[in-house]
């Protein structure tokens, strides 16, 4: 029968034979099709040679060696890595003429099929005993085999499923779509768990569908592109550019799902339809007109808005102080809702360059006289 | 290894007939298994319960004499006003190396010790359940701490206290290396708990004797399964915390920096929810220790055993309701102060039901007075004392008064050396002889122990009074300004403590001397049963053999021992106890019928590389991200030779002993 | 025990109050009379440590003192009785060669009673103790409010400006008032109730008057409160109490109480305008000294660089940035330096050691007029202050090691060395005793 040196040759003259073929009829041409026909000439001899010298292992004359030899002792179990090699052969060709990555993944394919390749030669002669040699082989391959197995077989699954998820609309119908996805997976998996009984192949052809759907998913999601996705500033870059007012700026969506409600901070700044005052966590007294913070320190902030209008809350940092920013501001808020800002004033308040500034503040903007002077001691 | 299971001797040929090419060769492994049963090599490579149990003993023992000296030289700068012993970054350092190393390099391990030691022989296995992690679980420990340690070489140590409050970790305020070299030491320590707590879980549940139900399990035993499962919840809490650390200061995170809108409570809440089950992880070990014994000294059962594994496991649940309880001061507000105000007063109910229990054991016993009985009954009086200023603490208000001073330092001294450590000790007189098969000398051992409770006395008990004067911890000096005059002089109680340190000091040294001394050539070898004991680890020979016991026993009682050793004569309510064999009788018994095929697991070259892959990764971590993944790649291969390698080697395939008749058999 | 006795009679000719309550805790003791209670309750009568915590002086102390006092109590009894039910079972059941006792596991009624017993004790102070806790976080009656922040290794305060224009209840006698900042001391009206509202700049730390309320810790990015409230003027001893790092045993605190005249004193005397030194003194020098070496981080209200001329059109107002020299972004204010009597994070006193004594242990009527002396030259604790400019970080562990400073991009993190000449130190030292 083929030894399994004898595998690659063959496997070799196919897809030589094949290359030719395709060369001739796609792209065409003299020299390269008679270079392929002799590619191909030559592989089918190396490999008729090979199989008559059982891989070389014995002389051909000596017929006890060449019946005892190991390979000949007892018949190699089948292999898929001469396939897998083949393949990787014509995965690399391919990549030289499309793109690097088909080339990265045929090399990738060829290393890991001749290891394994060796792996399996090697473990099939370990000894004339089968089941050691199995045990042998999995004791030495499983450790690296499994967690670079599932570490692949991870990655695709969370590739495509990126990829999909890249692909389809934001939208409320895709919503529905995966709820009833993950449904079908649920009540699948429901099933397969009440049910003992179930073989083996029926599970792993399940495995296999699901398999195959996700990542055929996941390469027309791939191939497709990407949805349009809209880029997102924080409110740090409306404030560098002066666009934080009455308006709604990107920054501002899902304002009302940022966690913002945190304990202990300096003031709440309240803004009513009597303007913008503070209060004191802790102390009743409703204050207005001017707020004390202290110099160089981190200083949160709670903004809540009672009015029925959407409003954010912008401080005044003063703009000539170096490596300061000149206002930082928060989303907006809708009623009722509340926004955290952090402040940290590194000048005084009565520094001239920051009164020259007309000192630091709080401000609403759209409200007139919605306004706390910021005293820093 | 001395006793293995032998593989078929028939070697397996080609199906066809064909005379066989190759022989079997099971070594899958880089190395040939090593089986020294003698020299250093034994210890390196071994995966013997009891082996790696006196190995952690000895190592906590080393620590534990580094945070002593640590401790005296803190206690040598506080004796007198401005001390210059130190100055204020090594003082700092000081105060840091010693809460940690005492914590985590002496007491768990030695608590740790115990539990390898003595919890197979407790419930009648050869071995835990997973040797070769329990051997690695030792060398991450050592190699832990040893990194740990060797900061004080390169830059300096950690300077943030064991608690390492967040911000001042960060780089900014701590710009030495030492808080990496604490974080990741205590990293790795932490895998060793882990790792050990999931190994000794796995073998109380799965490997007690035939008979050994859980309620007839010794209670030793019980808290070291109680405190098993505390680690494995509370491991993972710092471990995370530690992640955090790590990377705030590695790689520029910012779990904890204000600026960017964290909060440094984070940490606090992260570190105490592991740091309260940890109070209780140091503690119970020596509460199950001080059970075994008030009973054996008593001669009378445990009082009320089932309430007292109950109120081991319910201290082992409530305890992770209460860690709020350590940020009083921290400004948490009134409602979390008051809930976990009211929670902590709730664990002083379970843990006032131990102290009940002990001292109604020994209500209408037959009390003997050796050393180990000693330091049982000074665990419950000292920790009587610390438990009570610590229901004082529960006193949310009153906390804010004495958090950060040195009551507290008081306080958990009394809790951590008085019941503790001081139980420890009880378990290291107690079961020496069966450890090492030789006696500890008793009047040796009541110097140690009125020397050490003097000492601890003398040392502890003035820091009540220094702490209600309204000294703070943690200050590398204190002045005459704040000191007061009088009776209740701070200066006074501080040459107090610091006298009573020395004095302490020497209590231990006494231990020392005593070890030497016992260990003498000609000094008698132990009796088989000193002290007339009560648990199965007593019915084997001392020290055990190898493989623990000749014959697994079956048990029928809590206290079997006792119960093979005495009968009950009397009728009715009337008891008459009279003893009906003797331990020798015992053990001949089980031995005439010892067990024709043992099984133990061998040992093995893969756990001490593998946990020498850690500090490496360590060391990457600070110094050099290549020598990072230069560790990993040794994690790798230790993993995989770890992975490839049977359980147990079969009988050709190791390195014999010279000059054995195995080794005769191997390469004859 | 014949001396605590005698600490006993002092205490009670001083405080009553707490004597009342003092005594019955050694009533109770005497009969107990063990060592480790009789310690912890000993301390009850204590001498004057200045941070004793079972001495109050204002009212929050002492609500947390009403508490504690019957808890320690009942903790020492049930400890008595603990050990000596220990002793008695020691003694009682030696082996004496009596038989094996009886083989039980104990009694199920007995072991419900020793559940029940510890459990009606701690509901019994669970309950006061949740309503101390409630009481201590009240801020209802708040009076005033004085802004308090940590950093390595001092306290700064700044006392806030009502919207009514007073601060702490007190207007300004004259002119408006602004926000006044001082630091290592904090003054405080007797018989009012303040609330400090405390942050930190960089690492936790803690404040703590032991004898006016527990401790709190002030951590950065949040406001925490604590009440403060005294009807005795008089100095009362603080320290951090949480560890902030290096010098963590140099940050220390004092609160002074003062009468409501004095205080009102102490008002109009912080608010007061600048006053240069006189042409041609020492002072003066010191002034220009003081311009060049310290004001780019220590601020001083009011003082104008006149650029050694009579010109005043080039004259400028001197603003400090120790933002961009000091890690916490903040150095004390040293605009009444001179009116507080400790410097360096009230780790060194500016008075002599007589001088202190002489206000420390002045009586709560005589306080007042004697602490806003402030510091005179006689008084003046040349030595320290000496030591101090000369070589803070030797003085005052800071981190002075440029290497480890990196971290900061080199700045400081409390006060460096400046290499002052010794001149320059007289000019300076002639100066800073006007600042009051």
């Amino acid at each position: 029968m083929f030894t399994t040196g004898s595998k690659l040759l063959l496997g070799s003259t196919v897809a030589a034979l094949i290359g030719t073929l395709l060369y001739g009829i796609l792209v065409g041409g003299i020299m390269g099709t008679v270079g392929l026909v002799s590619a191909t000439a030559a592989l089918g001899t190396f490999a008729a040679i090979n199989i008559f010298t059982r891989d070389a292992n014995v002389s051909v004359d000596d017929i006890d060696a060449f019946a005892g030899a190991a390979a000949g002792a007892e018949r190699p179990g089948s292999s898929m890595w001469p396939l897998a090699i083949g393949l990787a052969t014509a995965t690399i060709t391919l990549g030289l003429v499309t793109y690097t990555a088909i080339f990265m993944l045929g090399v990738i394919l060829l290393i890991a099929g001749t290891a394994e390749w060796m792996l399996q030669a090697w473990a099939e002669r370990a000894s004339s005993d089968a089941n050691h040699n199995r045990e042998v082989r999995g004791r030495l391959a499983y450790t690296a085999e499994m967690p670079a197995a599932a570490a692949i077989g991870l990655g695709i699954v969370i590739y495509a499923f990126s990829r999909v998820m890249l692909g389809v609309p934001s939208k409320a119908s895709t919503i529905v779509a995966f709820s009833v996805v993950a449904a079908v997976v649920l009540a699948v998996g429901a099933f397969v768990g009440s049910n003992r009984r179930i073989s083996a192949p029926k599970l792993t052809g399940l495995f296999a569908v699901a398999g195959v759907v996700l990542v055929s998913g996941g390469a027309v999601a791939g191939l497709n592109g990407e949805r349009e996705i809209e880029e997102h500033h924080t409110t740090a870059y409306y404030a560098q550019e002066g666009k934080c007012g009455t308006g709604e700026i990107s920054a501002d969506e899902h304002a009302s799902q940022t966690v913002a409600g945190k304990a202990s901070q300096a003031a709440t700044v309240v803004l009513s339809d009597s303007g913008l005052t503070y209060t004191f966590p802790g102390l009743d007294q409703v204050r207005s007109g001017s707020i004390q913070l202290p110099r160089s320190s981190a200083v949160n902030i709670l903004f809540r808005n009672e009015t029925n209008e959407h409003r954010r809350l912008v401080a005044d940092m003063a703009p000539e102080v170096e490596g300061s920013p000149a206002k930082i501001c928060s989303q907006l808020v809708e009623e009722g809702g509340v926004q955290l800002l952090t402040l940290n004033y590194p000048v005084p308040s009565f520094d001239p360059s920051v009164e020259a500034n007309g000192g630091y503040a709080l401000s609403v903007p759209g409200v007139d006289g919605a306004r706390l002077e910021v005293v820093v001691p | 290894m001395a006793i293995i299971e032998r593989p078929s001797d028939t070697v397996a040929l080609a199906p066809s007939g064909a005379p066989a090419v190759a022989t079997p060769d099971t070594s899958y492994g880089v190395f040939r298994r090593p089986v020294h049963t003698t020299g250093w090599k034994s210890w390196l490579f071994t995966i013997d319960h009891k082996k790696l149990g006196i190995m952690y003993g000895v190592t906590a023992m080393v620590f534990f004499i580094i945070g002593g000296v640590e401790a005296l030289l803190i206690r040598l700068q506080l004796a007198g006003p401005n001390g210059t012993v130190l100055n204020a970054d090594q003082y700092n350092q000081m105060f840091t190396m010693h809460a940690t190393t005492m914590v985590f390099l002496f007491v768990m391990p030695m608590a740790a010790a115990f539990a390898n030691y003595m919890v197979p022989l407790q419930i009648g296995a050869r071995d835990v359940a997973f040797p070769r992690i329990n051997a690695f679980g030792y060398w991450a420990y050592l190699f832990g701490g040893l990194l740990l340690n060797s900061s004080w070489f390169l830059g300096g140590a950690a300077d943030g206290g064991w608690f390492m409050y967040a911000p001042n970790s960060s780089v900014v305020f701590s710009p030495t290396n030492g808080v990496d070299f604490w974080g990741l030491g205590l990293q790795i320590t932490g895998i060793a708990s882990l790792t050990g707590a999931i190994n000794l879980i796995v073998t109380v549940i799965n490997m007690r004797a035939p008979g050994m139900s859980l309620m007839k399990m010794p209670i030793f035993t019980w808290m070291v399964m109680v405190v098993q499962f505390l680690l494995l919840f509370a491991m993972p809490v710092i471990t995370v915390a530690l992640f955090m650390l790590m990377f705030q200061r590695s790689f520029d995170a910012t779990f904890f920096s204000v600026e960017a809108g964290a909060d440094p409570l984070l940490w606090q809440h992260l570190f105490w929810i592991f740091g309260h089950p940890e109070v209780y992880i140091i503690v119970l070990p020596s509460f199950g220790i001080v059970s075994e014994i008030l009973p054996v000294f008593s001669k009378k059962p445990l009082f009320g055993y089932p309430l007292v594994v109950f109120s081991g496991a319910a201290i082992g649940l409530v305890g992770w309701g209460v860690w709020a309880h350590h940020m009083f001061a921290s400004g948490l507000g009134p409602i979390s102060v008051a809930v976990f105000s009211v929670a902590t007063m709730a664990i002083a109910i379970p843990t006032g039901v131990k102290i009940v229990n002990w001292t109604l054991t020994m209500w209408g016993g037959k009390i003997a007075f050796t050393v180990p009985m000693l330091y049982a009954v000074g665990v419950i009086v000292q920790f009587t004392i610390g438990g009570l200023s610590g229901v004082t603490h529960s006193v949310a208000p009153s906390d804010t008064q004495q958090t950060d001073t040195y009551y507290i330092v008081a306080h958990f001294h009394y809790v951590i050396f008085g019941g503790a450590v001081l139980g420890l000790f009880a378990g290291l007189y107690y079961w020496w002889p069966k450890m090492f098969g030789k006696m500890l000398n008793e009047r040796l051992g009541k110097w140690n122990f009125w020397l050490t409770i003097v000492g601890m006395n003398l040392t502890f008990g003035p820091m009540h009074v220094i702490g209600l004067q309204g000294q703070p911890r943690r200050m590398y000096v204190w002045t005459e300004n704040r000191a007061g005059e009088g009776f209740f002089n701070i200066g006074f109680w501080n040459l107090m403590a610091t006298i009573g340190s020395f004095v302490l000091t020497l209590g231990v040294l006494v231990f020392l001397i005593n070890i030497y001394v016992s260990h003498r050539k000609g000094t008698e070898k132990a009796p088989l049963d000193p002290w007339d004991a009560r648990s199965l680890e007593w019915i084997t020979a001392n020290p055990p053999k190898e493989h623990n016991f000749d014959r697994l026993p079956t048990v029928g009682h809590l206290d079997e021992f006792f119960h093979r050793k005495y009968e009950d004569r009397g009728e009715g309510e009337r008891h008459d106890y009279h003893q009906v064999a003797t331990a020798e009788e015992i053990l001949a018994a089980e031995e005439a019928s010892a067990d024709k095929h043992i099984h133990l697991p061998s040992p093995s070259y893969w756990p001490i590389l593998l946990a020498f892959s850690l500090p490496i990764m360590g060391y990457g971590v600070i110094y050099n991200l290549y020598l990072l993944a230069g560790g990993a790649l040794l994690a790798l291969v230790s993993m995989y030779g770890w992975g490839m390698e049977p359980h147990t080697a079969p009988s050709d395939d190791y390195d014999p002993p010279k000059g054995t008749e195995l080794e005769v058999a191997a390469h004859g | 025990m014949s001396h605590s006795h005698e600490d006993h009679e002092r205490t009670m000719s001083t405080d009553v109050r707490t004597t009342r309550r003092l005594s019955s805790v050694r009533s109770s003791l005497t009969t107990a009379g063990l060592a480790v209670t009789a310690m912890i309750g000993l301390s009850a009568c204590a001498s004057n440590a200045p941070q004793d915590t079972w001495q109050p002086a204002g009212e929050n102390a002492q609500k947390i003192h009403d508490l504690q006092w019957p808890v320690f109590t009942v903790a020492g009894i049930v400890g008595v009785i603990v050990l000596v039910f220990i002793g008695v079972i020691v003694f009682r059941f030696r082996d004496k060669g009596q038989a094996i006792p009886e083989q039980t596991h104990g009694k199920a009624w007995l072991e419900y009673l020793f559940i029940a017993i510890p459990a009606v004790i701690l509901a019994a102070i669970a309950i006061p103790t949740v309503g101390v806790v409630l009481a201590l976080a009240e801020t209802d009656d708040t009076e005033c409010i004085i802004n308090v922040t940590g950093q390595q290794w001092w306290w700064e305060y700044d006392y806030e400006v009502e919207p009514d224009g007073s601060i702490c209840g007190f207007a300004p006698s004259a002119g408006e008032a602004s926000p006044i900042i001082t630091s290592g001391q904090v003054v405080i009206p007797a018989g009012t109730n303040v609330l400090l509202r405390g942050t930190s700049r960089d690492v936790i730390h803690s404040y703590w008057i032991p004898r006016l309320n527990g401790k709190r810790d002030m951590v950065p990015g949040r406001v925490h409160y604590l009440r403060l409230q005294s009807d005795t003027p008089g100095i009362y001893a603080g320290q951090c109490t949480e560890f902030c790092g290096l010098s963590h045993a140099n940050m220390r605190m004092e609160t002074v109480v003062l009468a409501p005249a004095d205080f009102q004193r102490w008002l109009d005397n912080e608010l007061e305008p600048y006053k240069s030194p006189a042409e041609g003194t020492l002072a003066k020098e010191g002034e220009a000294t003081y311009i060049t070496q310290c004001a780019r981080c220590h601020q001083v209200n009011g003082l104008v660089d006149d650029k050694g001329t009579d010109d005043t059109s080039d004259d400028t107002v001197v603003v400090s940035y120790p933002d961009q020299f000091v890690f916490s972004g903040a150095a004390p204010n040293l605009t009444n330096l001179m009116g507080r009597n400790t410097f360096a994070g009230a780790s060194w006193d500016l008075l002599t050691p007589e001088c202190r004594e002489d206000v420390w242990e002045a009586s709560p009527e005589e306080f007042g007029e004697k602490y806003l002396a402030g510091v005179t030259e006689d008084c003046l604790n040349d030595i320290d202050l000496r030591e101090w400019l000369r070589n803070a970080p030797a003085k005052k562990p800071m981190y002075a090691d440029a290497e480890l400073l990196e971290p900061t991009d080199g700045k400081t993190r409390g006060m460096p060395y400046l290499a002052l000449s010794e001149d320059q130190i007289d000019q300076l030292i002639a100066y800073l005793l006007e600042r009051k």
